[in-house]
């Protein structure tokens, strides 16, 4: 595997190397997109198409600037779609993307069963299939959609999503190849799918506690987007566990300030907690805290697992996990859920988990 | 619709997104090569230009071959690049400021300011950019119905999808004399490229409704039924064709030309003994062709090509004006070879017309006159 001092120079490099619209920018036409369509739906002239567009590019506003509204904007637009179109299979593929972005898998599948019924193409139906098999933990069966599209049409996207699961089955050598693959495969200078890449990546060396890689991947996640929430967020994490805590508390004041994700100011108050500042800990604490109550309230399978972690850390309230810790289990049978499971058992004091009935 | 949304990577990157080429003598300057590439389609106000792309106008000379099958092309060519700094207000909340420059074919860079009306200039070039009302109009819906239901589907009065849509417009005024060589007649192509050291070619665009009517149905290919032609043909060099997938094409067009010359339930074109449509190897060379030594026209698109297949001589400069109604004119050309009745998609003008003074194009229309 390459050595750390290279690989952070490589991914550095690379944000250079490779020519994208400068994230500013692209965040601007993403906003002129998502006004256009918008524009289109006030007035009864959307298409059915142009609708599903529209809640996919709200989505990915979501996704980059860390805004739970954009998502449940998104929902409430393939919510209208999907009963004025009910049988149009557009409608049916948007709906199974909502749901599985709330975790809502199961009813994710059915969507997608549906839309292949109404003759949607295959190979958009198990790329949607391999996600969420992904997202439940049934590797196998990602793998052979994920393997087989790579092999057939070996793009970035096909490639991108097997380097995705290799990361997340713990096989980082074949992942790390293949994420370079998938950036050479690139061939647009839409800087948002290299930035996402760049985060999945770095989410990976994370996990593995690969921190100094992390902070790389982030870093240059950063570099194409600079507004890229969800990477200001994990990299502070990774500054925080690198001992650099006033980076890390810089970075995610802004975050916690501006976001309605609550995981920030969460993060943040278990930054300040560590560092001794247990007054201004607290007031983030009580904001994050309030916050995962109104999101596990209203959409329970989509933020079990992060209120869990919070109520684990900052949040203080072990049996408050547990229940949630719980619920993510029933959602998703992953080894992530598995740990974040024991973890809760434990903390709350009951002997740690180690089957799978409960 | 014209070249909008014409494959994968224009549909995940609209800023390189090319909608349409237009090529004409201007009307107001004799001597003076226009062309236009507009990008974007569906812009919303906020939409600029990307830093990281080339937007570029490709033209060489042209000339009838001699066996009248279609065009000689000049080897010498002559580009026009223009290219788009970072807006230094993205943060301000005020409307960006957004600059560009062109580069002619002699390296001259002229300067010019977004979506100022008046451009830049400088060496015999004029040129604007900025983003205008989308001048195309057709009913994509009913085209569409066309294709699935394999009939005709079109009404009296049809629905505008790109009505009051804006685009992003880049409009060169060109003293043709002066900067190209070769002539009166040329070959003109738009591109978008990665603007990295080794650029990448993203799209392409010569002539209107290639991608999109023509090639994109795949039903009828009983060669390529599953390939998503389009992302390939967006690869090819306009002047240089490609020997891979030459013949890929070819069954395409062939497959889509017939089936539409059989929509009015009669069979109007001669095919050779292969099955070749007599426009396949014409619309191959995709690019407009302009002879700038005939006098503006507002209706003369195609107008060489048809008059190369009928081995006459042509009367119009051709090459493509911005007002003009392109998807009856392909309608009539594909289903009845122009010998029939006029075939209309019930969209006969955009929400604004352009004008015959520089930049060309109608100013964007603002929200509230779409919503009316």
């Amino acid at each position: 595997m390459m050595g750390v001092a290279n690989l952070t120079a490589a991914n550095r490099a690379g944000c250079v190397r490779q020519t994208t619209t400068h994230g500013k920018i692209a965040l601007f036409n993403l906003e002129a997109q998502i006004e256009s369509l918008q524009q289109d739906a006030r007035f009864g002239r959307g298409t059915v198409k142009s609708r599903a567009a529209l809640a996919d590019l709200i989505t990915l506003r979501g996704l980059i600037v860390g805004r739970v509204a954009e998502y449940e904007r998104a929902e409430k637009i393939v919510d209208q779609l999907v009963r004025d179109a009910a049988s149009d299979p557009a409608a049916s593929l948007a709906h199974a993307r909502i749901h599985a972005l709330f975790h809502r898998f199961v009813k994710a599948l059915d969507d997608l069963d549906r839309a292949e019924r109404l003759s949607l193409d295959a190979e958009t139906v198990n790329g949607e299939r391999a996600a969420i098999f992904q997202a439940l933990g049934r590797y196998d069966e990602a793998r052979a959609i994920r393997e087989e599209a790579a092999n057939r049409r070996p793009s970035f996207e096909n490639i991108g999503a097997l380097a995705g699961l290799c990361a997340e089955r713990g096989d980082l050598d074949a992942a790390e190849r293949l994420y370079e693959e998938s950036l050479r495969l690139y061939r647009g200078v839409s800087p948002f799918p290299l930035a996402l890449l760049d985060f999945q990546r770095g989410l990976m060396w994370m996990n593995n506690g690969v921190l100094e890689e992390a902070r790389a991947s982030f870093d240059t996640a950063l570099c194409r987007v600079p507004a890229y929430a969800p990477a200001q967020g994990h990299l502070a994490e990774v500054e925080a566990e690198l001992g650099d805590i006033e980076t890390a508390i810089a970075r995610l004041y802004p975050l916690a300030i501006s976001s309605d994700d609550p995981d920030y100011a969460g993060q943040l108050a278990r930054i300040l907690e560590d560092f001794g500042l247990t007054d201004e800990s607290r007031r983030w604490r009580q904001l994050a805290a309030a916050r995962y109550d109104e999101l596990v309230a209203a959409h329970p399978e989509a933020f079990a697992d992060h209120a869990a972690e919070f109520w684990l850390a900052a949040g203080a309230d072990p049996m408050k996990a547990l229940g949630l810790a719980r619920l993510n289990f029933e959602v998703r049978q992953t080894s992530r859920a598995r740990d974040l499971l024991s973890q809760a058992i434990a903390a709350a004091g009951r002997p740690v988990y180690s089957g799978r009935a409960l | 619709m014209s070249d909008h949304i014409s494959g994968p990577r224009a549909i995940a990157d609209p800023v390189t997104d090319i909608t349409d080429v237009y090529a004409f003598p201007s009307p107001e300057n004799p001597g003076h090569l226009v062309l236009v590439m507009n990008v974007f389609p569906y812009a919303g106000a906020s939409a600029v230009f990307s830093d990281a792309v080339i937007y570029r106008l490709r033209v060489r000379s042209a000339s009838i071959a001699p066996d009248r099958r279609g065009f000689n092309i000049g080897a010498d060519e002559f580009t026009f690049d223009c290219m788009f700094d970072v807006p230094d207000s993205l943060d301000s909340g005020m409307p960006p400021v957004q600059r560009g420059r062109c580069t002619t074919p002699s390296g001259e860079v002229v300067p010019f300011v977004v979506n100022d009306e008046k451009g830049g200039g400088g060496g015999g070039l004029h040129v604007f950019a900025g983003q205008r009302s989308d001048p195309f109009f057709l009913d994509g819906p009913m085209i569409e119905k066309t294709l699935m239901t394999k009939q005709l589907a079109f009404k009296r009065v049809g629905s505008d999808r790109l009505y009051g849509k804006n685009v992003l417009g880049i409009v060169l005024e060109i003293e043709w004399a002066t900067l190209l060589k070769g002539g009166p007649m040329f070959a003109v192509v738009g591109e978008t490229l990665t603007s990295g050291k080794r650029p990448i070619r993203l799209e392409r665009v010569g002539r209107p409704e290639i991608k999109n009517v023509t090639l994109s149905a795949k039903m009828f290919d009983q060669v390529n039924r599953n390939l998503e032609i389009r992302e390939l043909y967006n690869n090819e060099d306009a002047f240089n064709l490609g020997k891979t997938y030459a013949d890929a094409y070819r069954a395409r067009f062939n497959a889509n030309l017939a089936f539409y010359d059989n929509l009015d339930g009669k069979t109007d074109w001669s095919y050779d003994e292969h099955g070749n449509h007599p426009l396949t190897e014409l619309l191959l060379e995709d690019f407009l062709v302009v002879d700038m030594s005939k006098p503006f026209r507002e209706t003369s698109y195609f107008e060489i090509e048809e008059s190369v297949l009928k081995e006459r001589v042509h009367a119009t400069c051709g090459g493509r004006w911005l007002n003009e109604d392109i998807v009856d004119l392909i309608l009539t050309l594909y289903i009845n070879a122009g010998g029939g009745p006029r075939i209309s998609d019930g969209v006969d003008a955009p929400i604004a017309w352009s004008a015959k003074s520089f930049p060309y194009m109608a100013p964007p229309n603002p929200p509230k006159v779409v919503a009316s």
